[in-house]
């Protein structure tokens, strides 16, 4: 499957975890590309397309939410669908970020398998 | 008094984060042990602050050897090629991933707000004693949580952490 899925998330062996998910669900690792923050992740969108963003919360310089207003704020970048990837399983979280335009949510801590299809049913919903 | 909720929420979570993000099982609970000292060299020392209702800290400890397979198991990696850095964020990421999971289940009606994971050269003298501390044996070391939190759960709280 050679989709680009940006990864972002400030923990360097957070983002090398799901990219190991990734690489084992059979997803190609070449198109992934990684951001630390928010901003770094709107730099990335700048100059590259991916099919799918996997993003932390509790990030420094700018947060998954403010990342997730930022992308639906953009005509073309909310196209993208975003997974939030999360330790904070509350429920008024994870309905405020589903309500701010993500399409998936997933709480740490998961199994590899539910990564992998919440991946995949997103991307279906964007590419059928 | 320790917290028996907070307890029973420790245990099951961090047996929950080692099994699913860790793919490895404790082998027992093992009794506590006492608070890190400084100057300690066989054990690496972690803690996260986090702000909501309740506020508090977790504080992680766990012996290197345990930690060094932990990151080798969470990265795919032979233990032999970790660089200390790899492993302290590996654990970094075990105590935030444990902390998180912690507060979803005792404080599931409201929001929180984690801070960055350190690594702690010098461990601070505890402010006040935890609410909650469990140890768990691993095949090479122990891990110990501690958690302390301000105000402490209340006895209506108790459905949400089983």
């Amino acid at each position: 499957m050679a989709y680009r899925v940006l990864i972002v998330d400030d923990s360097p062996a957070m983002r090398a975890f799901v990219r190991r998910v990734m690489e084992i669900s059979g997803f190609d690792l070449a198109g992934c590309l990684e951001a630390a923050n928010g901003l770094e992740a709107l730099e990335v969108l700048r100059n590259e397309w991916v099919d799918a963003i996997l993003t932390d919360i509790n990030m420094p310089e700018m947060d998954g939410e403010e990342l997730l207003r930022r992308l639906e704020a953009d005509e073309a970048l909310r196209q993208i669908p975003v997974i939030i990837i999360s330790t904070d399983g509350t429920p008024v979280r994870t309905e405020c970020m589903l309500q701010l335009g993500a399409k998936g949510y997933v709480t740490k801590p998961f199994r590899p398998e539910v990564l992998r299809a919440e991946l995949e049913r997103s991307l279906e919903v964007v590419h059928g | 008094m320790a917290d028996v909720v907070l307890e029973q929420a420790l245990t099951e979570c961090t047996e929950e984060v080692l099994e699913q993000m860790f793919f490895i099982q404790p082998v027992e609970e093992a009794v506590p042990q006492d608070p890190p000292q400084n100057g300690d060299a066989s054990h690496l020392s972690v803690d996260v602050d986090f702000s909501g209702e309740p506020s508090g800290r977790l504080l992680l400890r766990i012996s290197k050897p345990a930690a060094r397979s932990i990151a080798a198991d969470f990265l795919a990696e032979e233990e032999a090629v970790l660089s200390d850095q790899q492993v302290g964020e590996v654990i970094c990421e075990l105590a935030n991933i444990i902390c998180g999971s912690v507060l979803t289940r005792v404080e599931s009606r409201t929001s929180f707000r984690l801070g960055s994971p350190r690594l702690l050269i010098q461990v601070p003298e505890p402010e006040m004693r935890p609410s909650a501390v469990r140890s768990l044996a691993l095949w090479n070391g122990n891990i110990t949580i501690a958690m302390t939190m301000e105000p402490e759960l209340c006895p209506g709280m108790t459905k949400f952490a089983s």
